[in-house]
């Protein structure tokens, strides 16, 4: 489903600061099932994932998506793609402070065009599917963690992504809220949904719902994908 | 040279377009080299990156050199007081030898900067910039003639003299004068061009609507709207220009975008030129229908291009018939002035 081919990402280039994160990575993520990119701070997971997620353009290297190259896109094209392709679930929530739960979980599909009222009541599925639907009026500064970290959710789901992006999503989470985390997940993998995860909590590349874990080391793939 | 604001403005119009285009052409000619989509390394990905920052830079730019062209006109006619002689642009144009020599190129590059704003704007609609080389091609092409006009456009402005004694628009474009391209003009019988001007006209929209409809005859009506541009010039100089002035000796092609006739010329112009750009465009981009990444949107695009030229030559053809009947004047078949 995603191929990356001889992908380099290098920051700073031609500076006395430049570093260099990926380094001819090399890797096939297969569609519908759960791959967890581990690794230690600065191996690269994130990067990776954001230029899998169309976030970044690599310094070398190529993407496909479906077969179809993605990395030489004009940005126009990127962000049709990102729009209805991925849906990101990031470390912190990252809602919009100030606008309710609601507004914020709506936000993302407001450029598609889609009526207010059917948008309205998507969002008010996806709140209740994740039980915080009582939340929706309420203004994003007054949920718990575990809430806003649903509100996220249900925000990255609003476009019906087909590929799902979390960058170490269970960092801030406890561990009973990891674990309704990755119930979340599972949920996510029997739709058929694909899923990428960077972690380096045990409890989420240990999880048996997890298919694929993709060791990353300075920027390097190590070994072969388990 | 005169320090008048309007000749820093086109200075510094025409030394930020040269730099520009330099600098664009510089990345221009390494994409033409080496760019190839299929390949990842570093340097495709960096042409990749580049091409977004060369192609909106160079849209400014050339969106600034379709405007210097009347910027052009307007600062002669503005400088007209400051020397003996002058009534109008066509007198300022003529106070050193570069004045015309620019004026040609300018109209020149109007048309070559239109027409890379119309290859960037189908090449940015596509997902594999399908007409990168085309359009850096183009440049490369464009480049040597804008860096031309700078050049004499910097002659004439610092050439310029206030104690020069020029010739008025009267004198250049006089139909009893015996030499210059102005006078020939002028000399051609108003009666038969009008009847050329009003034939090839219809001719030219008939065959834009034509291609509307039936997307037949594109490169027909792009050649036609090329000569339509032309006849129409001269017909400004030969008939329209009297009848604006009512007047059956002035034939001047500037005096009509002065206050006095409600800078009517400014419009006509403005009206021809958009008209020979987007009619010119449907032919540049008919070999490009079958590219797989433009089809969906190509030839609906050239449709509305030649529409939209169709419009303009309309406008253009109304604006004139309104300026011929509404006018004063009366041109006999007996006497050809």
């Amino acid at each position: 489903m995603i191929e990356l081919m001889n992908v380099k990402k290098v920051f700073n280039a031609g500076n006395p600061s430049e570093f260099s994160a990926l380094n001819s990575v090399n890797l096939n993520i297969a569609g519908n099932k759960v791959t967890v990119l581990k690794g230690p701070s600065g191996s690269g997971k994130t990067t990776l994932l954001s230029i899998v997620g169309c976030m970044s353009r690599p310094s070398a290297g190529r993407v496909k998506l479906n077969g179809r190259e993605i990395t030489s896109l004009p940005e126009r094209f990127l962000t049709d793609i990102r729009r209805k392709t991925f849906g990101f679930i990031f470390q912190q929530p990252n809602l919009i402070k100030g606008i309710s739960v609601l507004d914020n979980v709506m936000l993302p599909a407001y450029p598609l065009g889609e009526k207010r009222s059917q948008l309205k009541m998507k969002a008010m599925k996806g709140l209740a599917e994740l039980n915080i639907a009582d939340k929706s009026a309420s203004k994003v500064e007054w949920l718990s963690g575990g809430e806003a970290q649903r509100a996220s959710i249900v925000r990255a789901l609003i476009n019906d992504p087909y590929i799902i992006i979390a960058d170490e999503p269970t960092a801030h989470l406890d561990t009973k809220l990891s674990y309704r985390f990755m119930e979340i997940i599972e949920k996510f993998k029997s739709e058929g949904k694909t899923v990428i995860i960077t972690s380096h909590d045990p409890l989420v590349y240990e999880s048996s719902i997890v298919d694929h874990v993709v060791k990353l080391r300075d920027g390097q793939i190590e070994g072969k994908q388990a | 040279m005169i320090l008048h604001p309007t000749v820093i403005a086109n200075l510094l119009a025409a030394y930020i377009a040269g730099g520009m285009v330099l600098y664009a052409v510089f990345y221009g000619v390494q994409i033409l080299k080496h760019w190839d989509i299929q390949n990842g390394h570093e340097l495709q990905l960096v042409l990749e990156r580049r091409t977004y920052l060369i192609s909106t830079l160079l849209s400014y730019v050339f969106g600034l050199q379709l405007l210097s062209l009347f910027l052009y006109i307007f600062t002669a006619d503005n400088l007209t007081p400051l020397f003996v002689g002058a009534m109008c642009a066509a007198g300022t144009l003529n106070v050193d030898s570069f004045g015309y020599p620019t004026l040609v190129l300018k109209i020149f590059n109007f048309i070559l900067a239109g027409l890379w704003l119309v290859l960037n704007y189908v090449d940015n609609q596509g997902y594999d910039y399908p007409l990168i080389k085309k359009k850096y091609l183009l440049l490369a092409f464009v480049a040597p003639v804008i860096i031309v006009e700078t050049i004499l456009e910097s002659a004439y402005f610092l050439d310029m003299e206030a104690d020069v004694i020029t010739s008025c628009c009267g004198s250049l474009f006089s139909s009893e004068r015996v030499t210059g391209l102005g006078s020939e003009i002028a000399s051609l019988p108003a009666r038969p061009m009008m009847w050329v001007f009003y034939s090839a006209m219809a001719c030219t929209l008939l065959c834009g609507i034509f291609f509307y409809f039936n997307n037949l005859g594109g490169y027909l009506y792009a050649l036609l709207s090329l000569l339509m541009f032309f006849i129409s010039l001269v017909s400004i100089v030969s008939f329209i220009s009297l009848y604006i002035y009512e007047l059956p000796t002035h034939h001047c092609p500037f005096c009509i975008i002065m206050e006095e006739y409600n800078y009517i010329g400014y419009l006509l112009y403005i009206l021809l030129f958009g008209a020979v750009v987007s009619g010119l465009g449907v032919g540049a981009l008919i070999p490009f229908r079958q590219v797989e990444s433009l089809q969906a949107m190509l030839s609906g695009f050239i449709r509305k291009l030649a529409l939209a030229s169709v419009i303009l030559y309309a406008a253009f053809t109304t604006l004139v018939t309104y300026e011929i009947v509404t006018s004063s004047l009366v041109i006999s078949y007996e006497v050809v002035y």
